[in-house]
């Protein structure tokens, strides 16, 4: 088993082995290959290489006493140092160890586990698609990349690109959790959004007032100001919809595309979705007990599920005296 | 083509998290709590295993006791592991917490907890596979004494024989290096108390005793009756420590607050912050919770998050009298500034004591209650019609249902326009009452009005974004009226500058000067919008109210609050204005400034709601 122990001031990693035949003298074999690292270093990606190593090691001693033979046991060394020297350059190495057997060990970077992917979620490049090999990626994959917009949500994606949903799901989980794309709501001109303290970093950061503007100035045009856009992002408030920004702020948008400056704002959070939660508050005795509108199930989700549309729920939800409807 | 399979991890984590163990309250795969609590000791008599908890059940047992027959080094593996040459795939049947422990038996705890002296009174940490132990071995007696005392022919207590002693918490490799860094706090916050206790009545030697003769008593049994059974289920009766250790686990899992009272004396207390306050499932990591309440400002007010009842009862005997005089005199509606004066106590402490409230969950910083004050609904908010927040509301206030009140929130709303007068049914008390409730709950935010300096373009060259386009912030130095820097958690300054009695006085003092358009004014005026571009310069002073000097001052005055940084409350304090005035000015300059509402992301961090 791999494990590590911390000791003045440095880390161990090590997995010991035992392998018990009567050939060794005292019937067994013990042996340990270790990495010595600074103890405040997270270590988690070294450990699937220790394992890794002590295995094939583990192997190659039962084929062919590549450890217990004094003359085979001398390449060790020259094998300790190029491990060392290559993982610290390059986080990867390869090792001959003779003519037919090579070692190949990489450091692959541990990441966070990535949300649930629901149908009315947007998955949005993080980064432009044209960088985008295609050929490394599963089939699935393949398949529905064309239809990751930043508009379709996962059910559209999955309808369009006759891809069953879970398979869409967990392909569009795969991609977020490599950092490749990023969630966000599905966009309609009813929506409401609302500024969050980050939109102050459009004013504090260079670096994403440039890729902010890049990225919201409409196609062939010249490119925006800052005092606009910083203009239509504060003028995002809980009321107001997206229809409403742009009839107040027609002279603004017009170097603007809306649409990529809501993406936009959502995927660096400079502004939140403000989403409808219908409650059933009050219902007589005789009727079920709700089911969706228990403040739980935004519209969004509602939508998706039942195969209904904003206005046909607002309508239906509107002329119910016992559903109020909290924004959050 | 490789599809990480991480997505199987889920599927397989959120299954185990509803399987049904012994232990089944407690969340399997859950970061923040420990898998286990051990007791290791090692003496005389060698390693021993003194405790441990949650212990195996009956059927489990088993399997360890063959494992004995074989060799006490063998590790027995619990779940499938399914034999991959590459070692690189995830196990696909993820083990639960439990059986990860239970497969080291208590032979090899012993032997790879209990380490040697000289390892003792520093940290522990020994990680094998998906398990991370951390410890505080602690010796108890300097091994040359014990030397000493056998030459020493003098009758005397019983010689102890334990020479070192270990509480190890096990918790999931995966945890956070925070939580396993305040395991180890804990771990070594026991064994000061232990150690404290055993030399003044060899405390820790008695509990020993009696764990380790059931221990004994039981495999006899075991070896007579031949049905195995737990040994550490028949110490729990007999051993206070046991029960204590069992009980730190308990709340580690739990509530996140250990309060221990080891033999009955010596009270041991802890809080795991990741517990205690955590944003929509997430734990907030202590340091961002250092900097946010480092970022207090006189300003705020603290609100209690128990009754003064409940909180004054929790405290202990010997607490500070500063605590419960702060307690008792603090009010949602009183700044701190105000509290220091109520409670007769310097600025500073208020601060200090505020911050350990507040990291102990037992209160939140808020700004004090007053009808211009903005609230919304908190996007965190637990809105269901089924919660407990509802159901505690309805008790709370009869005849009024949460969601319906949280719906009035769904667009900001103040103070003043809630307690609407033309809504007789409800009484004004009442509703203030909820909003501090719903507040208490972390379920409504409030909002402020942030400016900001932006000047439209120059002709010239539109649509480039040249330097006069570059907002303020890169050149204005801009000072503001810090906190004490000097709080940091337990350690002691100087109360010299830490009594901010009134706001700055230097800007005030230029109202005081004589006539409006004095040549000293027009300096200062000239002075403060140096820092500005000549572009930004003339935009401004062709603005109609810039013809007036006392709103041109003004404004220059102001000028470095205007970069979204500062809200309109905290302009108000600093610069002791009138919200009328500082309304009047942002009308007249609109054309300069953008203005946005949003949370104060100082204190928006206690505004996240409790698991």
């Amino acid at each position: 088993r791999c494990g590590w122990e911390t000791a003045m001031g440095k880390k161990l990693i090590g997995c010991p082995v035992c392998i018990e035949h009567k050939k060794y003298s005292r019937n067994a074999l013990l042996f340990n290959l270790g990495l010595v690292c600074d103890a405040r270093t997270k270590t988690c990606a070294l450990e699937p290489i220790v394992k890794k190593l002590s295995g094939y090691l583990t192997t190659l001693e039962l084929e062919s006493g590549f450890i217990s033979n004094e003359e085979s046991k001398q390449k060790l060394l020259p094998i300790m140092s190029t491990l060392l020297e290559e993982l610290n350059a390059t986080g990867a190495c390869t090792l001959p160890i003779d003519e037919s057997n090579t070692i190949n060990l990489k450091l692959i970077e541990q990441r966070r586990d990535p949300l649930i992917v629901q149908e009315y979620d947007v998955p949005v490049f993080t980064q432009c698609k044209d960088h985008f090999i295609k050929s490394q990626w599963d089939l699935t994959t393949q398949q529905i990349l064309a239809y990751i917009d930043g508009f379709r949500h996962i059910q559209k994606i999955s309808a369009e690109a006759d891809v069953e949903l879970n398979l869409v799901r967990i392909a569009v989980q795969n991609l977020l959790y490599y950092g490749v794309v990023t969630l966000v709501s599905i966009f309609q001109y009813s929506n409401v959004y609302c500024t969050t303290p980050t939109v102050q970093s459009l004013i504090d950061d260079r670096s994403i007032q440039e890729e902010c503007l890049n990225y919201v100035t409409k196609k062939g045009q010249k490119r925006a100001c800052l005092r606009d856009v910083f203009q239509l992002y504060c003028g995002l408030t809980p009321g107001t919809t997206v229809r409403d920004l742009c009839s107040r702020y027609s002279q603004q948008l017009q170097r603007v595309d809306e649409r990529r400056l809501i993406q936009y704002g959502l995927m660096k959070a400079l502004i939140r979705r403000l989403q409808k939660y219908p409650v059933k508050v009050t219902r007589d005795e005789r009727s079920r007990p709700p089911r969706l509108y228990t403040g739980c199930h935004s519209y969004d989700e509602i939508c998706c599920k039942t195969g209904m549309s904003y206005k046909e729920l607002d309508e239906r939800l509107e002329n119910d005296p016992n559903i109020i409807v909290c924004w959050k | 083509m490789y599809i990480h399979s991480s997505s199987f991890d889920l599927q397989g984590e959120r299954k185990s998290m509803y399987k049904q163990s012994e232990n089944s309250f407690f969340k399997c795969g859950e970061k923040t709590s420990p898998i286990s609590v051990i007791l290791v000791t090692s003496g005389s008599r060698g390693n021993k295993l003194l405790f441990r908890y949650p212990f195996q059940r009956v059927a489990d047992c088993t399997s360890s006791l063959t494992t004995k027959q074989r060799s006490p080094y063998a590790l027995n593996t619990t779940g499938d592991v399914l034999e991959d040459p590459d070692g690189d795939s995830r196990e696909q049947t993820p083990l639960t917490d439990q059986q990860l422990v239970a497969g080291f038996s208590d032979i090899i705890l012993a032997t790879i907890l209990a380490t040697k002296s000289d390892m003792c009174g520093k940290k522990f940490e020994l990680k094998i596979d998906n398990v991370r132990f951390v410890g505080h071995p602690t010796l108890l007696q300097h091994p040359h004494t014990i030397q000493v005392s056998k030459t020493d022919p003098s009758p005397k207590r019983e010689m102890p024989t334990m020479i070192l002693f270990s509480v190890v918490f096990a918790l999931r490799a995966n945890a956070d290096p925070s939580v396993i860094s305040c395991m180890h706090n804990l771990s070594r916050r026991i064994a000061i108390a232990l150690q404290h206790e055993e030399r003044r009545c060899q405390y820790l030697t008695r509990e020993a005793k009696l764990m380790l003769a059931v221990q004994d008593e039981v495999t006899n049994m075991t070896e007579t009756d031949g049905s195995p059974q737990s040994p550490f289920r028949q110490i729990l009766p007999k051993c206070k420590l046991a029960r204590d250790l069992k009980e730190a686990y308990d709340s580690l899992c739990t509530t996140g607050v250990v309060r221990l009272h080891i033999n009955n004396w010596l009270e041991v207390s802890f809080c795991l912050p990741h517990k205690i306050h955590r944003v929509g499932g997430n734990h907030v990591p202590p340091e961002a919770l250092e900097r946010s309440l480092k970022a207090i400002r006189p300003y705020h007010a603290l609100l209690l998050l128990d009754s003064e009842k409940a909180l004054l009862a929790q405290l202990p005997l010997d607490c500070s009298p500063a605590l419960v005089r702060l307690i008792k005199t603090c009010s949602a509606v009183k700044n701190l500034q105000q509290l220091a004066q109520d409670a007769d106590l310097n600025l500073l402490q208020i601060f200090q004591i505020a911050a350990h409230l507040v990291y102990w969950g037992k209160a939140i910083i808020v700004y004090p209650l007053c009808e211009n004050n903005v609230y919304m609904l908190s996007p965190h908010a637990n809105i269901s019609l089924y919660s407990p927040l509802a159901e505690a509301f309805g008790q709370q206030f009869p005849g009024h249902d949460l969601p319906s009140m949280l719906a009035k929130f769904s667009l900001p709303l103040s103070l003043s326009e809630f307690r609407n007068p033309l809504d007789a049914s409800v009484q004004e008390a009442q509703l203030i009452q909820m909003v501090v409730w719903m507040l208490q709950r972390r379920l409504l935010i409030q909002l402020h009005t942030y400016v900001c300096l932006l000047v439209p373009p120059s002709e010239e060259e539109p649509g480039l974004l040249r330097d006069e386009e570059l907002p303020l912030v890169a050149r204005v130095g801009g000072r503001s009226l810090s906190t004490p820097s000097a709080l940091s958690f337990g350690s002691p300054t100087s109360s010299d500058d830490m009594t901010l009695t009134s706001p700055s006085m230097e800007n005030s003092s230029a109202e005081l000067l004589p006539g409006g358009d004095s040549p000293l004014n027009r300096r200062m005026t000239e002075t403060l919008l140096a820092s500005l571009t000549e572009h930004e310069r003339q935009v401004i002073l062709n603005i109609p109210a810039a013809q007036s000097p006392e709103d041109l001052r003004m404004f220059a005055r102001l000028l470095h609050y205007f970069r979204g940084h500062h809200h309109l409350e905290e302009i108000m304090y600093n610069e002791n204005m009138r919200r009328s005035q500082l309304k009047t000015l942002f009308d007249k300059f609109r054309s300069v400034l953008v203005v946005t509402n949003h949370e104060d992301p100082v204190i928006s961090l206690f505004q996240s709601p409790l698991e």
